[in-house]
């Protein structure tokens, strides 16, 4: 039976915590970060190298380089910028760490802040966050009033401010860079890379954009060390992480789970089984924008290296589960709706693509459906992919491209019904 | 410096360098829509894609990469032509169209549009979007151009250059997404001076001058190199004409004066170059107080016999040159002057005029000084009102000499043209001297003739002529070099040359202008400064 391995939610999972500072401290609480400032910020790197900690973000970008390649000796600040805007659907987990326990995240963040040399750390929160907006907003006012922020952090001669900047919710806002120009006031649209944002970031600093749940990793690698951290997951994998558990199941909802457990058993034994004991049809594993699985692709590793030999990603760790009755041509269209609607519009392939695949797809929907258009939108579809300047173009590439190749017939019998 | 190669072809480029840039300031084209030089880069209109098929490490690059935003590297392997970049470019052709109006019968764009261009040589010549094309709202946004939006490809650069070279920022890209749209600032009209500009650099329709709408199709315009007249900056541009008319000036490339850009104020000066109204057509001489039509050989004979008459001393004679003369022309003038009456008596309007500072290039470009040729004046020793006192001279003066309109809103100097003996006005424009003069030379404008002017930083620049003239008029420096043969009684040869005046301009004064032969002053002109520079190490060398 697959159970929880509890690092991350060992708070949220014991009763009665109320993830104010009060019991955060009496579970144990604020010791990781002294250990990080009696080191050295480069052993502090190092450390979470070793550990393996891969960021939790989707692109599963190993941390402890990314830490390494911040420009130094610029004469100019370094920043941490977390990027809790978590808008990928399908993913929720970012917002439980902030909402119940944000002082084991703000924890980590110091510690982060600490290992690149940043004196201001900015949190940059989905929109739409309102109640953990609201939480973290209090937990960094109870941290500047104990002491633990401010110009000595925990009482030591380290000076680090933190300042929570809420987005207007736009999906683009969620890529890095387009997430630095919101965040300095600007349209939230992606960057030219290179430079990247190790090398000139927010206001063309060198700055380090964390995902919420990468930071709060990072508390836990340096209250258990690297080897017990990296005992937790599958090689290359590391550690735990949080799925958002969504869709078709009887329990939904976000599980800790060790890196490369079965998909299968997270969805049979975390989350129950299909609803309603009907059949499985496919699981998006890896939030909407990764390509979908069919029920007899998913006796895999749930981590990134094996989902990503299924030829699917495993992303933010979003599962969404759909049952045989679900009606993938109307999926496709909610998914190609989203995307049509949250592309920012500068690259050509994407701006015009993401609406022409909805159009198609709705076309469809209204039993105007054809052969002609179905190769049609796999073409538009394809076409997204690889060609625009952030990921958002492979995003809204990726589902329509597999859903036509995993699901063919579906789509086939809303023409030959029509016809 | 290092090299990489386009298509096996060698080409160098500078450290940090992008394979666009290089590849255009080697003369290669690459088809884009949002690079601009002036402009950051923000690779999104996709048409740059290259292959890069060997990033000079042996490895190729894993996809298709916009040439301008990729580090040039060296033994760097680029195609621009294989299969894989010609798809690539007929896939982003697709998705522009794919929602273009393709409004091009009448479009002002219409033969001077980069998507034009590119869908003709990069595209498939159909298209299999089947829905309705997206239709925005129409905006007016402002006097000086026009935006017609279902147009725009959504390159961004007129977003960029409201924002990085105007720094004005009151036009911008709104919504996102397949509703991403170009407005102004809450409604609001456009404010900076320069938004010709945005017109230039549209690569499509989207943003089209107004004085320019449905006026003539861009291919039967013909391009002269010229310099602007407008202020002292002298921005060079290009007159485009049709059927003898000016229709639209367009901004030249100069990185030494204008960069590209133009002031809104500068492309206004098309309609003096079409001024019929107010022009001096025919030569006209006074005969009994009245202003008679006469052919060009009486008018000379006239001057020539009433100087007879006079026989001006040196102080009875005077000349009075506008700034937005020619330097042969002033030079000429000048030497009528010297040579026939011994005298230096030619006065131009002095101004004081300042040179906006910005931080941005192009609010320097408008100056105070809204003559051309004011720094000529001075340099070749002409006086300047300010410093010297044109009242007195013109009490004792008999033989006034007025070429151009200057000092027209100075009626004490109007008032005394009535007392002279003889008073001759050579220009192409009527104004109040007209009134007062007894001779009257018709000139040509600024885009019948040629010379050439000095500008603010005395960088000199020559310019070409355009429209073809009427029969009845001469350019002013046949004029007055025919005025100075008869003056000083030598024979005149056939229709004297312009090369030939500017020649005799710079061996006269080979100190000012180093000898240079017309030849040699290009399209894009020459700092004096460095003139003299050459010629200093010239004179060491020899």
């Amino acid at each position: 039976m697959l159970e929880e391995t509890l690092v991350l939610f060992r708070n949220i999972r014991t009763s009665r915590y109320d993830g104010t500072l009060d019991s955060y401290r009496k579970a144990g609480g604020y010791q990781s970060l002294p250990k990080a400032l009696a080191m050295q910020p480069e052993e502090v790197i190092a450390l979470v190298k070793e550990a393996g900690l891969r960021g939790r973000g989707g692109a599963g970008f190993p941390t402890g380089l990314k830490w390494s390649f911040m420009a130094k000796n610029t004469g100019k600040p370094s920043y941490l910028v977390c990027n809790a805007d978590e808008s990928e659907p399908g993913t929720c987990k970012d917002r439980e760490l902030m909402l119940k326990d944000p002082h084991l995240f703000l924890e980590g963040m110091m510690i982060g802040c600490y290992a690149l040399g940043c004196h201001h750390g900015y949190i940059y929160v989905r929109g739409e966050y309102f109640p953990a907006i609201k939480s973290l907003n209090k937990a960094i006012d109870d941290c500047y009033r104990e002491g633990i922020l401010g110009p000595k952090l925990l009482g030591g001669d380290y000076a680090l401010d933190l300042t929570v900047h809420t987005g207007a919710g736009a999906y683009i806002c969620g890529e890095e860079s387009a997430l630095l120009d919101s965040l300095e006031g600007k349209r939230g649209h992606p960057r030219v890379k290179p430079p990247f944002p190790a090398v000139a970031g927010f206001n063309s600093c060198p700055t380090s954009v964390n995902n919420v749940e990468t930071l709060t990793n990072v508390t836990a690698i340096l209250e258990m060390g690297a080897d017990a951290y990296k005992s937790l997951g599958s090689p290359n994998n590391a550690g735990t992480h949080l799925v958002s558990l969504s869709g078709h199941v009887n329990r939904p909802g976000v599980y800790e789970v060790a890196m490369g457990v079965g998909l299968r058993d997270i969805i049979q034994e975390l989350g129950g089984g299909v609803r309603g004991g009907k059949q499985l049809k496919g699981v998006i594993p890896g939030g909407s924008s990764s390509p979908v699985l069919r029920a007899d692709e998913i006796d895999i590793a749930y981590d990134f290296d094996s989902v990503g030999k299924a030829g699917s990603m495993m992303g933010s760790s979003a599962i969404m589960v759909f049952d045989e009755d679900t009606d993938v041509v109307k999926l496709l269209h909610r998914i190609s709706r989203f995307y049509n609607h949250e592309s920012c519009g500068q690259c050509t392939p994407c701006r015009e693509g993401t609406h022409w695949a909805r159009q198609l797809l709705r076309d469809f929907l209204q039993n105007n459906g054809s052969e002609r258009k179905l190769n049609r939108l796999q073409r538009v579809g394809r076409n997204m992919g690889g060609t625009t300047l952030c990921a958002l173009g492979d995003a809204a590439s990726m589902p329509i491209v597999s859903f036509l190749k995993k699901f063919p017939d579906d789509f086939r019998q809303y023409y030959a019904t029509a016809s | 410096m290092e090299v990489f190669y386009i298509d096996d072809q060698p080409v160098p480029f500078e450290k940090g360098e992008k394979i666009l840039s290089a590849a255009l300031r080697a003369g290669l084209e690459i088809p884009h829509f949002c690079y601009h030089p002036a402009l950051s880069v923000v690779a999104t209109c996709r048409m740059c894609l290259v292959d890069v098929t060997d990033l000079g490490n042996g490895r190729p690059a894993p996809k298709l990469m916009t040439s301008c935003s990729t580090d040039a590297m060296p033994n760097m392997r680029v195609s621009t032509q294989n299969d894989k970049v010609q798809e690539g470019r007929e896939l982003v052709m697709e998705y522009l169209l794919v929602n273009h109006p393709l409004d091009c019968p009448i479009c002002d764009q219409s033969g001077e549009c980069t998507l034009q261009d590119h869908s003709y040589a990069h595209g498939t010549g159909h298209s299999e979007m089947e829905y309705n094309k997206r239709v925005y709202g129409w905006r007016d946004i402002g006097t000086f151009v026009q935006l017609e939006r279902n147009r725009c490809i959504h390159c961004s650069r007129c977003d960029r250059f409201t924002r990085e070279i105007t720094g004005t920022d009151e036009f911008g890209m709104f919504n996102r997404g397949h509703e991403l749209t170009l407005d102004t600032f809450s409604d609001r009209a456009m404010t900076n001076h320069f938004q010709g500009n945005m017109a230039d650099i549209c690569p499509v329709g989207a943003i089209t001058e107004k004085e320019f709408r449905f006026k003539r199709r861009a291919w039967k315009l013909r391009k002269v190199p010229s310099v602007c007249t407008g202020c002292s900056t002298g921005c060079n541009i290009t007159i485009e004409h049709d059927r003898n008319e000016v229709l639209r000036l367009k901004p030249r490339e100069n990185q030494d004066v204008n960069q590209w850009w133009m002031c809104d104020e500068g492309r206004l000066t098309y309609q003096q170059m079409n001024e019929r109204e107010q022009r001096l057509a025919k030569p006209m001489g006074r005969v009994k107080g009245k202003l008679l039509q006469v052919t060009w050989q009486q008018l000379y004979d006239a001057v020539a016999d009433r100087l007879e008459a006079l026989k001006p001393n040196r102080e009875q004679v005077v000349a009075l040159v506008d700034t937005d003369s020619t330097l042969e022309e002033m030079f000429l003038l000048r030497r009528l002057l010297q040579e026939v009456f011994s005298s230096d008596q030619v006065f131009y309007p002095q101004q004081d005029w300042t040179q906006p500072e910005s931080e941005f290039f192009i609010e320097t470009l408008i100056t105070t000084d809204k003559a051309p040729n004011q720094a000529g004046a001075r340099l070749l020793g002409l006086k300047g009102s300010q410093e010297h006192d044109v009242i007195s001279a013109m009490k004792s003066a008999k033989l006034l000499l007025v070429l151009g309109n200057p000092f027209i809103n100075e009626q004490p100097l109007l008032d005394l043209a009535g007392t002279t003996e003889l008073m001759v006005h050579i220009a192409s424009r009527q104004s109040e001297w007209t009134d007062r003069a007894d001779a009257i030379f018709p000139g040509q404008n600024h885009a019948e003739k040629e010379g050439s002017f000095l500008n603010k930083q005395e960088h000199w620049q020559r310019f070409w002529p355009a429209l073809r003239p009427s029969r009845h008029v001469r350019p002013e420096w046949q004029i007055l070099s025919e005025l100075l043969h008869m003056g000083t009684a030598t024979p005149v040869q056939q229709t004297p040359q312009f090369s030939q005046i500017f020649q005799q301009m710079t061996s006269i004064e080979h100190n000012l202008f180093g000898n240079l032969a017309l030849e040699k002053l290009g399209e894009s002109g020459i700092s004096l400064a460095n003139l003299r520079q050459q010629s200093d190490t010239l004179a060491q060398t020899a």
